[in-house]
């Protein structure tokens, strides 16, 4: 340590900047008490210390104007990211808009459902689950999503996540509730037979669930009717929504008639008009719709009056009554007898020809387009739909991901398990719908069971998300980041899609696919919820009370 | 004396890892002189502080952020980020040499006239010193911009630089003995750059 009877210069700098253990510093010290020319030295050697950090962190020349600049083209560059996605999910949701959404939001407003709220959609249309339908549903939630993840990005600065959240479900609620009619319900649950006697009237709307129902009173509020059979002959001044293997209207209705049934016979008077989806419709002959009759079904008999439109989808369709505006079938066979009154054009697409009797009363001949059965896969915008689908899907996995960071980590986390989640996803699946309709069954349950099945039908758009996520994770190893995981879901999704699409119209194996991803990333967001809920007793054991 | 960049940025780190722009922004207000200054004084020339700079931000950016703990100081891990960075550009180019790393157990300690010492130091203007850190050897420099820049411990010198803890001192006393030399006008003891 010594240098001769000084301390050497290393021993001095170990000294002065406090890397001496306590004994050699204590030996140092001891020295330099009696020293000068050692506190010289430390004096130096602590002089030249603060000579090179003021020499180093003065600010001698100014910062480059790259650099200066370099934050400003980050967050242009930041940007630009942001103005692709959501130029992508703008172009989507237009192009969905125009192709898709405006004509079929015109023939539901001819069909008398301009004033629709949401939750009348989500709940009384659930049902209607197919075909162009679902792209509006679908349509609404992906917008529904973008834009309450655009609303909490926005604030996310002033609020907390959990203020955010609380925000955007409160908006969501206010959403589905506003639009809905003002006015109290009443509701009957019977296991047997349900009767609104003739000369009874129910004063608001009327909620009925039950093993058969007869309808000859008055209902000066809308109708609800989930049954096996039903018979309406009384007075209903509101519309009709019926969930009834069999129904019969013979009374008279003063709102719309929205039905699913197998069959719907109408022998009464339909002020507005009706919306069904079934097996068989039957307009009678003494029966009569002043509005438009719109039905999808494998066999639709027209013998009675429409006001205006007549819209089926149906296979076989039989027009023997009057319309008073203009047919649009799409089916397989078009039958005009000789008592049909037609008064506005008539346009048919289907396999078969149209037979026309020569008695029919049309006000033009029938337009004929024979539908050509054609694989998607070889029409152009089926890829460009899938592309738009596949960035849609994206745009909302990555909505989901920034809204719920650490759920989602955990879900993706969950899923990478696969046969745990794919067993939970087994029982989730056709369970969770079972439970909301035994929840809703029992009146007081019904919020419950509506917002789980909201969470439920969430969760099946968003399972092929975490499946993507999932694989992404897989391919380029696990997220250390928020992006980082957006990232792998995109690339992933990408990958699953581009794997399912040519195995969709396989059926059997296309079928069986489809349903492992569903149930795989349902089963993993279910487990995330699961181990959620999970008490954790090694951290409350840990944490003790101040 | 200040250390730069200690300011507390935890919020701002963490918002940013999330993704926010605006947190990113600001973390490079609060950080991005202070590293270009640390490469300023860590490199041989201008330019490559600039570049050094913007590579480490985006580096941080693409996903190195995600490493950073959040339990330790932000400003001390980011040194460390730019100590790597740079080090490597000088391994890159051939500028650190490994001869260097073999001198370090062999270096003599000799015993300076502390009054001698005392005076030099004492007339030497913060332009100088900045003039001639220019001339020194990669590693000399680099040790004493780690230590009297960034205030980084013996520990994380030795990590930073790739030598063992008990040689840090070492590292530094030989430095300082380079310094002089060049303050003095004599040749710089190793290879360096200059700016």
């Amino acid at each position: 340590m010594a240098h001769g009877d000084h301390l050497d210069e290393m021993t001095c700098l170990l000294y002065a900047e406090r890397q001496l253990d306590r004994a050699r510093a204590q030996a140092v010290s001891a020295h330099t008490e009696n020293c000068a020319e050692c506190r010289t030295l430390l004096r130096a050697l602590d002089r030249e210390s603060r000579l090179l950090t003021r020499a180093m962190l003065e600010e001698d020349e100014p910062l480059p104007s790259r650099i200066a600049e370099f934050q400003e083209r980050a967050r242009k560059s930041f940007g630009w990211i942001w103005g692709v996605v959501f130029g992508l999910a703008a172009t989507g949701v237009y192009a969905l808009y125009t192709i898709v959404v405006e004509p079929a939001q015109l023939r539901l407003e001819q069909a008398g459902f301009g004033g629709t709220s949401l939750l009348s959609l989500l709940v009384f249309q659930g049902a209607f689950w197919k075909g162009w339908q679902s792209v509006i549903t679908l349509l609404e939630v992906l917008a529904m999503l973008t834009v309450a993840g655009f609303g909490v990005a926005v604030f996310r600065r002033r609020l907390r996540r959990g203020s955010a959240l609380a925000l955007v479900l409160a908006g969501l609620c206010a959403a589905m509730a506003l639009p809905t009619t003002a006015g109290a319900m009443e509701f009957h649950k019977t296991q047997g037979t349900y009767e609104l006697l003739k000369d009874e009237t129910v004063k608001n709307d009327l909620l009925v669930t039950c093993s058969r129902a007869r309808i000859d009173g008055t209902v000066e509020g809308d109708l609800y009717l989930f049954a096996q059979s039903a018979d309406i002959s009384g007075h209903i001044k509101g519309d009709v929504i019926l969930f009834v293997q069999s129904a019969r209207v013979t009374g008279q209705v003063d709102g719309n008639i929205r039905a699913a049934t197998n069959n719907l016979t109408i022998t009464g008077t339909v002020a507005r008009n009706v919306l069904s989806l079934n097996e068989v419709l039957n307009l009678d002959s003494a029966g009569k719709v002043d509005g438009s009759l719109t039905s999808t079904g494998e066999s639709v008999g027209i013998d009675g009056k429409v006001g205006r439109d007549l819209m089926v989808f149906g296979d076989h369709t039989t027009i023997s009554g009057a319309v008073g505006g203009g047919v649009r079938v799409k089916g397989n066979n078009l039958s005009i007898v000789s008592t049909a009154e037609v008064a506005g054009p008539i346009h048919y697409e289907g396999e078969n020809p149209a037979t026309v009797s020569s008695g029919a009363k049309l006000a033009s001949p029938v337009e004929y387009t024979k539908r050509v059965p054609k694989s998607e896969y070889t029409q152009g915008h089926y890829y460009l739909w899938r592309v738009i689908w596949t960035a849609a899907f994206v745009l909302l996995g990555m909505v989901l991901i920034l809204l719920l960071p650490k759920f989602a980590e955990e879900a993706v986390r969950a899923g990478e398990r696969v046969g745990a989640p794919l067993g939970l996803g087994l029982l989730v699946v056709p369970a969770v719908p079972i439970a909301c309709l035994i929840a809703c069954i029992t009146v007081v349950g019904i919020p419950l069971g509506v917002l789980t099945f909201g969470l439920w039908f969430l969760g099946l758009f968003t399972a092929e998300i975490v499946v993507g996520a999932v694989v992404g994770n897989w391919i380029l190893g696990r997220a250390a980041d928020t992006w980082g995981l957006i990232g792998r879901m995109a690339m992933g999704f990408v990958l699953v899609r581009i794997a399912y699409t040519p195995l969709e119209h396989v059926h059997v194996i296309g079928f069986l696919v489809g349903l492992g991803i569903l149930m795989w990333g349902m089963g993993a967001m279910s487990l995330a919820v699961y181990n959620r809920l999970q008490p954790k007793v090694a951290m409350v054991g840990a944490v003790q009370p101040a | 004396m200040s250390v730069p960049g200690s300011t507390e940025t935890t919020e701002a780190v963490a918002r940013a890892r999330a993704g926010d722009a605006e947190s990113w922004g600001q973390i490079y207000r609060e950080m991005g002189p202070a590293i270009f200054r640390f490469c300023r004084r860590a490199l041989p020339t201008r330019e490559d502080a600039e570049d050094a700079t913007m590579e480490i931000f985006s580096k941080l950016w693409e996903g190195k952020l995600s490493q950073y703990d959040e339990t330790r100081s932000f400003s001390a891990w980011l040194y460390r980020v730019a100590a790597n960075h740079c080090w490597d550009i000088l391994r890159r180019r051939k500028i650190r040499q490994d001869k260097e790393t073999d001198d370090v157990e062999n270096v003599p300690l000799e015993h300076p006239d502390p009054s001698q010492l005392d005076r030099m130091i004492e007339q030497k203007t913060s332009e100088e010193v900045r003039h001639a850190l220019q001339k020194l050897g990669a590693r000399a420099r680099m040790a004493l911009v780690l230590r009297y820049y960034s205030d980084m411990s013996y520990d994380e010198i030795a990590d930073a630089l790739g030598v063992r803890r008990a040689f840090v001192g070492v590292v530094l006393l030989r430095a300082r003995h380079e310094l002089r030399q060049a303050l003095e006008g004599k040749s710089a003891l190793a290879a360096g750059g200059t700016s």
